[in-house]
């Protein structure tokens, strides 16, 4: 392969690879600010000005070239430290901070801003500027976004990301010279799913987010690698967590699933994960019609006892599970009533979904499934049909004892009817829903940010859940439940972590092939073709 | 006594010449088309390469170089554009043949399109030039009922149809590739180079983008032969050139010269000295984006070569002249404020530079300079210089420099303290 050399390193590159792109590719940095993988390429922020001292025939170029735009030779000799540069990025460094407004103390972006990094590594830390800096007026763009025009620095990321990666065209750069500005087209709000990637891609405060605005410092964060759970598309992303508080979700690269983006309505999911109001917190069982709390220990012995007295028999057991159930969690249910019951009465709602279809890759991130792990569902051999005519079956006989894993029927449903005849009804779920007032026991599980797991998304790819923030002091992980729930009614169920179990259904169950915990990692892997 | 070389102009200087299809054809007009017409594509490519002829719109590249470098067998339709555009103060040529002998530019611009298999030719007129539109496009309307144009030009089984479009006046848009842009119907700025149009231009075709006279230049190359034109000017400056004199001098107005003709010539001679019998302070002799030149300077052949040996440049062949009472400090400032405006804005270092140092400058017109300042502005300058993605950065700061390097007194007479 062709080879370039970045300060006497040698790169390998593709034809039609920029130089920039390379270096990036092999771990070397070169600093930009208007370059993104994702967008074309305009080469107007002059950071990434590189010494070019041998074009590869034995001449130098007779400036320096931007590294972004330039097409690499074989044997070409890039210098990036040498004087030339280092004065170069000085100068680009002081002519963005010419009217930049330097309100770090009050930016979100402060602490992950570039503009700030290049500052202290390849500023000069002096300006001579004297003159008033150019101010805009503030401008309101819509309900997801805030755009703080005096911090911009004018890399066009945000407009070329509306126009090149979703395609709807309604932010855009006016005016000129000094006066440039990105802004959103006659007045119009921002329109587009997909807004919070312009906060990512902004390199300076200039587009922030208005969920996360002042809520904390970016510093403090603490980010934990998982997958968004909001639907069936599986966006890679870290969990940003202070104090035990979800402050928000920022997309992970990863070029099989989402890119570099996420939506909308993924960023805000993390509502649900700080919700404390409706949580279950303690242990629950219904004594003479109403939910009292208890000790774990009390609650099994009632569950054990009920189970006993009631006698229940193969076909009078059921268990009902939602698919934001992991796939370890799922396997323990399956257990739970096949090892106790010997009943393989365990159903999910299969919905149909869809994506839209569209020639704009990042529209198709968004599906209708809104759950994670239908796919898991199925690849587990859980039964699942859209009408639910088999639940509905097996229901209309004697059900003595139903199990409900999160929220499967949603707010309405005939089959809370059915189920409701039951004698006993053990929910784990995280919040006080529509089954609060028919279980007879709650049990608290965990939120995905809480707990560890695999989901298999759309298109059949396992990726792993991580524990960001702790559960409250008596939830459990909702495998650990299920285990506990196997030991309490007599068999054995000894797995130690979800790894365990994952690298144990993998065994047991065809379609995974003896994928291992470590196959997933952090990017997952693809579920082997059956 | 120096005297004008007719080729371009000989049409325009011929009294009673109405510059109509009836006028152009009786002075012998559309022959070279008809000589082209038998020539093969290549052949036309190689006689204007041939020529050495350069580019008329500034950087004076070799035209037939240029068309060369065209992206061939792409599947994709070619583009010849014509840069009508013609924004850089002080030049006033191209408006001059488009408004007086529009036929000699549209043969010349057949005979590209012809030879680049273009079929549908733009000419990216500036705004501003709204007699010199209507008089093409008239023109442009007389070659269409006369089938010079249309679906099989003057017989050939070679369709092309011409249209004028209109700059919304932007100087960065005289920029090929931000003229491409704006024609694209985005928002004209330069793009980044590789690719060059030359491979992805106009609409991702591939396009060569031609000055107005480069184009007429092909007409009269094509009808007396490569050599011919050749002949008119010096070795690697070959032919006319049309010059733009303006400024404090008797005669100003645009003269067809040929390349390599004294400076100093061209303002005492045809120019008739400097108005008032004043004396002279300076010459800018390539656009206003060029850097100036002393009198004792000008006494060099007016071509590319020779102007860059004295660190200048010709550039659009436009001579600025002014006398001793120029205050060089406020013409600077009023030069830089033009850049300032004219900046897309999209590149940091003009963007923010090109207004620093109109700030600066403007200090020193109310008397707030000093020598602090002096050097900020010089080393600001020094900053965008060869920092910038297209030509508009520099020819804001070369000006600069070279204003302060020839005057620095005139600066220093705006200091604070003096």
């Amino acid at each position: 392969m062709p080879t370039f050399y970045l300060d006497d390193n040698p790169i390998e590159f593709e034809p039609g690879e920029k130089v920039l792109a390379a270096a990036l590719r092999s771990g070397f940095h070169i600093p930009h600010y208007c370059y993104h993988p994702a967008l074309s390429i305009v080469a107007t922020c002059r950071m990434c000005l590189v010494d070019v001292v041998d074009m590869g025939n034995g001449r130098p170029a007779p400036k320096l070239m931007t590294s972004c735009s330039m097409d690499p030779a074989d044997g070409m000799k890039i210098e990036t430290k040498n004087e030339k540069v280092k004065e170069a990025r000085e100068l680009v460094m002081e002519f963005l901070l010419v009217n930049h407004p330097l309100d770090c103390p009050i930016c979100d972006q402060a602490g992950e801003c570039t503009l700030q990094d290049f500052s202290f590594e390849y500023g000069s830390g002096s300006s001579e500027m004297e003159y008033s800096k150019r101010v805009y007026g503030w401008r309101d763009i819509g309900t997801f976004v805030m755009l703080e025009r005096n911090r911009c620095i004018h890399c066009t990321r945000c407009h070329r990301f509306t126009t090149e990666v979703t395609g709807t065209h309604e932010f855009g750069t006016f005016n000129r010279s000094h006066q440039l500005t990105v802004d959103t087209f006659t007045d119009r709000p921002m329109t587009n799913k997909f807004q919070g990637n312009m906060a990512d891609i902004c390199p300076v405060g200039c587009i922030t987010e208005r969920e996360f605005r002042f809520k904390r410092r970016a510093w403090k964060l603490q980010k934990t690698n998982s997958i968004c759970t909001h639907c069936s598309t599986g966006c890679n992303i870290t969990v940003e967590q202070d104090q035990n508080t979800v402050f928000r979700l920022k997309p992970r690269e990863n070029q099989e699933v989402n890119q570099w983006w996420m939506c909308d309505d993924g960023r805000v999911s993390l509502r649900q994960f700080n919700n404390k109001k409706n949580r279950i917190m303690q242990p629950m069982g219904r004594v003479q019609g109403t939910l009292v709390k208890a000790s774990w220990e009390q609650i099994y012995e009632a569950i054990k006892d009920k189970v006993k007295q009631l006698a229940v028999k193969k076909d009078e057991v059921v268990a009902i599970t939602d698919t934001h159930a992991s796939n370890e969690e799922l396997f323990l249910l399956k257990k739970l009533l096949h090892d106790v019951f010997s009943s393989e009465h365990v159903f999910f709602p299969l919905r149909l979904w869809a994506q839209p279809d569209s020639p704009n890759f990042i529209d198709t991130l968004i599906t209708t499934d809104k759950s994670p792990n239908t796919a898991g569902a199925i690849a587990l051999g859980i039964k699942g049909n859209e009408d639910d005519s088999a639940l509905k079956q097996v229901l209309s006989e004697k059900t003595k004892l139903a199990f409900v894993l999160g929220n499967p029927l949603g707010k309405e449903s005939e089959i809370y009817d059915l189920v409701s005849k039951a004698d006993l009804i053990i929910c784990i779920g995280t919040v006080l829903n529509e089954w609060a007032e028919r279980a007879d026991v709650l049990l608290p599980g965990s939120t995905p940010v809480e707990k560890e797991g695999t989901f298999i998304n759309k298109n059949h790819r396992v990726q792993k859940i991580n524990a960001a923030v702790k559960a409250p002091r008596h939830a459990k992980a909702d495998w650990l439940i299920l285990q506990e729930l196997i030991q309490s009614l007599g068999k054995q169920s000894t797995f130690q972590s979800t790894s365990e179990i994952f690298n144990s259904l993998a065994t047991t169950l065809e379609t995974f092939q003896g994928l291992t915990f470590e196959d997933v990692g952090d990017l997952g892997c693809s579920l082997p073709a059956t | 006594m120096l005297q004008e070389t007719l080729v371009l102009f000989k049409n325009v200087r011929k009294p009673g010449y109405k510059g109509n299809l009836a006028s152009y054809k009786a002075e012998g007009g559309y022959s070279a088309l008809k000589k082209a017409l038998k020539m093969t594509p290549e052949e036309i490519v190689s006689i204007v390469k041939e020529s050495n002829v350069r580019g008329r719109g500034g950087a004076g590249f070799p035209t037939g170089l240029k068309w060369s470098f065209m992206a061939k067998n792409t599947g994709k339709p070619s583009y010849l554009i014509v840069n009508a555009d013609e924004g850089e103060p002080g030049t006033f040529k191209d408006r001059e043949i488009m408004l007086k002998d529009p036929h000699m530019f549209l043969e010349g611009y057949m005979i590209g399109c012809y030879a680049l298999g273009c079929h549908h030719g733009y000419i990216y007129v500036r705004g501003e030039f709204v007699p010199a539109m209507k008089q093409l496009q008239k023109a442009i309307d007389e070659c269409y009922e006369a089938g010079l144009l249309g679906p099989s030009m003057w017989g050939s089984k070679f369709p092309l149809d011409m249209t004028i479009h209109p700059g919304a006046g932007a100087y960065v848009c005289g920029e090929e590739t931000a003229l491409l842009d704006s024609l694209e119907g985005k928002r004209g700025q330069p793009r980044t180079k590789p690719p060059f149009p030359a491979v992805a231009g106009f609409n991702g075709c591939p396009t060569s983008v031609n000055n107005v006279e480069t184009i007429t230049a092909v007409t009269s190359i094509i009808n007396d032969g490569a050599e011919a034109f050749k002949e008119l000017g010096t070795p690697n400056n070959s032919g006319t050139h049309l010059v733009s004199l303006s400024g404090h001098v008797n005669k100003p107005g645009v003269y067809e010269l040929r390349m390599g003709v004294s400076l100093k010539d061209i303002i005492y001679d045809l120019g008739g000295g400097i108005k008032n019998g004043k004396k002279l302070k300076g010459v800018i002799p390539g656009g206003s984006s060029t850097p100036v030149l002393l009198p004792e300077e000008i006494d060099i052949p007016y071509d590319f070569d020779s102007l860059m040996k004295v660190k200048s440049m010709m550039g659009s062949s436009a001579i600025m002249v002014f006398d001793e009472d120029t205050d060089v400090v406020k013409l600077l400032h009023r030069m830089v404020r033009f850049y300032n405006h004219e900046s897309c804005g999209q590149c940091t270092p003009c963007r923010e530079g090109t207004h620093w140092s109109s700030m600066i400058l403007r200090d020193f017109v109310y008397k707030q300079g000093s020598a602090a300042k002096l050097d900020r502005l010089k080393r600001v300058s020094g900053n965008i210089l060869g920092a910038t993605l297209c030509a508009l950065g520099d020819a804001c700061a070369m000006p600069i420099l070279s204003f302060i390097e020839k005057y620095p007194e005139e600066f220093r007479a705006y200091f604070a303290d003096a």
